[in-house]
């Protein structure tokens, strides 16, 4: 059982200037899972390959349990890793896949035995002890990967995107045994994902990174409703909260030609610039007049719920490189769904706005917020 | 009666292409099929007319037997030289490939540019320089002027280097690492285990350069007693009546061979690299090509 | 000629460009390895390297540096040899025949192979192969018989050229001839194997738009094909021009089924080396022609290894 503790963690690649991971300060709770997240090249992987020993850190120090580690060999640091490809050793079956680190370790055959035996029960995957890697199906490879981390019983599970190579249903499947074992083993898991949804679902954490930077790192209900930005606010929910750019004004802001008003306070001064956050799921269809105008370019039905594709009519979008052509996504009942280039009005659920400062993409946070 | 122009060129082209299988593959024929016939035989007859066994294993027989069966010593020194060799070749170029293409250490750059440097060279022309040295260093006329040559392979290098940077996923590596294995573990448990393609490959190039090397064991060598086949195969020349007839003055005491013996020789002296590019030639040419094999 | 080695180049060439995209797309190639662990794989390889490449070199200038005679008088004896100059317009005029007709028909043959069935081409280029098992001295053996007019399955074509007893066939202005036909004949075959695979390398959808543009099988060929194999074919050249120059077991062999004949003991430039070396014990002035051709040699391989990007060095 140990805790992990990042403390100022740098790295910076050769021949580069921007560093890979910059300065991550984050702690790892005891038997807790935490999942990184964030776009690609964000810096989460080279995160989990620093804790692995696999990547130089260049500043700052890495410590399980309160030992630093950073000049430790991966195989002295007592930490278990699946890898996306998992990696397994395509000439060893997969008992001997599993054993191999007890093996290295020097522990006797009849225990190695016994371990991979236990370990595979766990998994489901004893009927295939004797197979070699490319007898295996993807899924059943993922279990073998998984097999071989927890057979050691390591201090901490490392979890490179483990469920990026299935298909897109066991992998639904999936990340639930995950998530489940991780509990009943109990096991302090980091977790790196490129998907939300895997963050959010399996997460007792989630910390989100950009560019080398962590943004936020907190539970997946605080991200979702108490973003700290707009990258975290656009990155977390599917689909993503819509950013558009407005002006404060007293009383609401202006989103282009419409005024969306504020009653519980407006952020800013008026004549501040603002990006406004609104979640898909807090807009309605309103009577026309009264919400925001828009046309309609797409409607995805998916039975229980419909997703409103719609270009607003007078507003432009947020910078930041989000949103630039003011396109809005709400989320609306089957039954009521409009047709494609139907002009609607969305509505706004009382306080579920966010505001952001337009430059820095910085949460705004208003009185009692 | 005009043929389609089309028709026309693929006829040129078979025509061409015959041409060249009969070039590149009649003198094989021809060879495989002299020793069945006596001297004489080989003048009057079609030169793919097959002889008689009864005329092969007496041919066989005067090879054999040739000045004290010196044809089995030399197929017994061609043995140790090339087995030799290609045990010191595979010994220092698998891990020596492994090394740079999986590990890091300073001059290893050097060290692969060096090595294609001395790769792409010729061969031969360290011939004479490492007689100049082997002979200062006392090693002319051992078996060690030889085998340490034949063992020195950047070409195996080369290709260790290659089938190592690029077959191998690092995350295999770096899960072994995790696993707790040592720098000697991951490359004694997870490379080798891996790379066995590429030790038969390895293995096989080297064997082949070996035993069909003239040019170093002919000087390093000055008795007939430590002469490889290829060697041989030239003292065998002079012994043949038809290519040196000046040899054979009457009363002459040396054992006079005809054109069929030297076929039979050189048949001997071939089989074990023919052998192999017989039977190991879809894995040999898929070894060269890998990647590049039409669908 | 080694053509083995020559011929699995584009081997490593071709995987290595899988490698990359085998090994992933982030780079961290030697994660959490050890950074001394690397000397001791390279170790015996390094030791022979620099027992049996570098030290003969370096004591070959040494020894062509050294001689009584003063500083360079070696390379002074060597240049003045009277035997020294016809030894290179030797192998010069073997290498103009020889690189000229193999460079096209090497080309030639594999553009013709590339258009046939992928079954009936496979079984051409293995007959064409099979030669190169016979490098060294059996295949001159084998050519010597081939050239023997009394004896030879191509007699008509001695006959042709007036050539009715093995002595007219090998008289010394044939020679260059007859050295490039046997150069050819073992390396060919490796060869044509390398440049199909190239050619293979050439993306299918690249060849049949240029079907669907209107090439037939010969422009394609010509416009399409040739130019994407270009650097293989100067590859090809460079390399059998550094190996041609270091010509020694064809006409040692060949001299020693001379009937009397001449082919001479220093018809090349190593065997003027050998014979200078075995014949006078004049090891200073071997060392010097050795060092001429090594210079050929290492001058073609360095301008290879690094302008020619076939390699892959990183």
């Amino acid at each position: 059982m140990a805790t992990v503790t990042f403390d100022g963690a740098t790295r910076i690649y050769p021949k580069t200037e921007q560093a890979a991971v910059d300065a991550l300060d984050l702690e790892v709770d005891d038997g807790e899972l935490l999942v990184l997240v964030g776009p690609s090249g964000c810096g989460k992987t080279t995160t989990l390959r620093m804790l692995a020993g696999l990547e130089h850190v260049d500043e700052g120090s890495i410590r399980i349990d309160g030992k630093d580690v950073v000049d430790l060999a991966p195989r002295d640091r007592d930490i278990a890793m699946v890898f996306q490809n998992y990696a397994l050793y395509p000439h060893m079956n997969v008992a001997q896949n599993m054993g191999f680190a007890l093996r290295m370790a020097g522990v006797a055959k009849a225990e190695i035995d016994e371990r991979v035996r236990a370990a595979a029960k766990i998994l489901e995957i004893e009927g295939y002890l004797e197979r070699k890697p490319r007898q295996l199906s993807g899924g059943q490879r993922q279990r073998v990967a998984m097999g071989r981390a927890i057979v050691r019983q390591p201090r901490v599970f490392l979890m490179d995107e483990p469920l990026s190579n299935l298909d897109a249903k066991l992998r639904v499947a999936t990340r639930a045994e995950i998530a489940a074992l991780q509990r009943n083993l109990g096991v302090t898991t980091l977790y790196v994902t490129h998907d939300q949804v895997e963050a959010m679902t399996m997460g007792d954490r989630v910390a989100v990174m950009k560019d080398g930077l962590l943004q936020q790192c907190d539970t997946p209900r605080v991200l979702y409703e108490d973003p700290v930005n707009a990258f975290v606010a656009g990155f977390i929910g599917s689909p993503p909260m819509n950013l558009v750019a407005g002006v404060v004004e007293s009383g609401g802001v202006r989103l282009g030609s419409t005024l969306l008003r504020v009653a519980d306070g407006v952020p800013s001064p008026p004549g501040a610039a603002v990006t406004v956050g609104l979640r898909p799921e807090s807009l309605f269809l309103a009577p026309a007049a009264e919400g925001i105008p828009a046309t309609v370019s797409i409607v995805e039905e998916l039975g229980a719920e419909a997703f409103v594709y719609a270009q607003l009519v007078s507003a432009t979008g947020a910078g930041n490189g989000l949103n630039v052509k003011g396109n809005i996504i709400a989320r609306v009942e089957p039954s009521t769904a409009p047709r494609n280039g139907e002009v609607i009005h969305l509505g706004v659920k009382e306080g579920s706005l966010l505001f952001f400062d337009a430059e820095s993409g910085d949460r705004i946070r208003r009185r009692g917020e | 009666m005009a043929l389609p122009r089309r028709h026309a060129i693929q006829v040129v082209a078979l025509v061409i292409l015959l041409f060249f299988t009969a070039f590149f593959f009649v003198p094989m024929i021809w060879l495989f099929l002299a020793p069945t016939k006596t001297d004489g035989q080989l003048l009057t007859q079609s030169p793919f007319a097959f002889g008689s066994f009864h005329t092969l294993a007496q041919t066989f027989h005067r090879v054999v037997t040739y000045s004290g069966h010196s044809v089995l010593t030399w197929l017994k020194n061609s043995a140790i030289y090339s087995f030799g060799g290609t045990a010191l070749a595979v010994v220092a170029a698998i891990p020596a490939g492994y090394g740079l293409a999986l590990t890091q250490f300073i001059g290893r750059r050097l060290l692969l540019s060096i090595t294609l440097v001395v790769m792409i060279m010729p061969a031969t022309a360290l011939v004479l320089p490492l007689f100049l040295e082997i002979n200062k260093l006392g090693l002319y006329g051992t078996i060690w002027s030889l085998i340490l040559p034949f063992g020195f392979f950047p070409f195996g290098v080369y290709l260790a280097y290659i089938y190592f940077s690029s077959t191998i996923p690092r995350d295999l590596l770096a899960a072994a690492r995790i696993d707790g294995a040592g720098e000697w573990a991951v490359f004694r448990y997870i490379a080798l285990p891996l790379a066995r393609p590429i030790v038969s490959l390895v293995g096989f190039f080297a064997f082949v350069a070996s035993w069909n090397n003239f040019f170093l064991p002919f000087v390093m060598t000055y008795d007939s007693s430590q002469y490889p086949l290829q060697v041989g195969l030239q003292q065998l020349i002079g012994s043949t009546a038809s290519f040196n007839p000046a040899n054979f003055s009457a009363g002459s005491s040396i054992v006079v061979l005809h054109r069929p013996d030297l076929a039979m020789a050189v048949i001997v002296a071939i089989a074990p690299v023919l052998i192999v590019f017989l039977f190991a030639q879809r894995a040999l040419v898929s070894g060269m090509l890998a990647g590049a094999t039409k669908e | 000629m080694t053509v083995p080695a020559a011929a699995a180049v584009p081997d490593g060439r071709a995987s290595a460009r899988r490698g990359n995209w085998a090994a992933g797309k982030r780079e961290h190639p030697l994660a959490g390895s050890s950074r001394t662990a690397g000397y001791f794989f390279v170790a015996i390889y390094v030791a022979l390297l620099a027992l049996l490449g570098i030290a003969p070199v370096v004591y070959a200038i040494y020894l062509a540096l050294s001689n009584s005679g003063g500083f360079g008088s070696s390379f002074v004896n060597a240049f003045n040899d009277y035997r020294f100059l016809p030894a290179f317009e030797h192998i010069l005029e073997f290498m103009g025949l020889w690189l000229v007709s193999q460079t096209i028909l090497v080309v030639g043959l594999t553009l013709m192979l590339h258009n046939l069935a992928q079954r009936v081409g496979a079984v051409f280029r293995f007959l064409f192969y099979i030669p190169g098992a016979l490098a060294g001295a059996a295949s001159v053996i084998v050519w010597l018989f081939m050239l023997d007019p009394s004896a030879s399955p191509f007699a008509f074509v001695l006959h042709w050229f007036g050539y009715a007893q093995f002595n007219n066939t090998i008289a010394p202005g044939n020679l260059p001839a007859i050295f490039a036909i046997m150069a050819f004949w073992t390396g060919a075959g490796g060869w044509i194997v390398v440049m199909y695979g190239a050619l293979n390398n050439i993306p299918h959808e690249l060849l049949e738009s240029a079907q669907i543009d209107g090439a037939n099988a010969f422009k394609t060929a010509l416009f399409i094909k040739l130019p994407l194999i270009r650097k293989w074919v100067v590859y090809m050249l460079v390399l059998s021009f550094a190996g041609g120059t270091q010509l020694f077991v064809e006409p040692t062999v060949l001299g020693s089924a001379a009937l009397g004949v001449g082919v001479s003991k220093y018809w090349s430039p190593n065997q003027l080396a050998w014979f200078v070396a075995s014949q006078y014990d004049n090891f200073n002035e071997a060392a010097a022609i050795s060092v001429v051709l090594l210079v050929l040699g290492l001058a073609i391989a360095a301008v290879l290894v690094w302008r020619g990007r076939l390699f892959e060095a990183e």
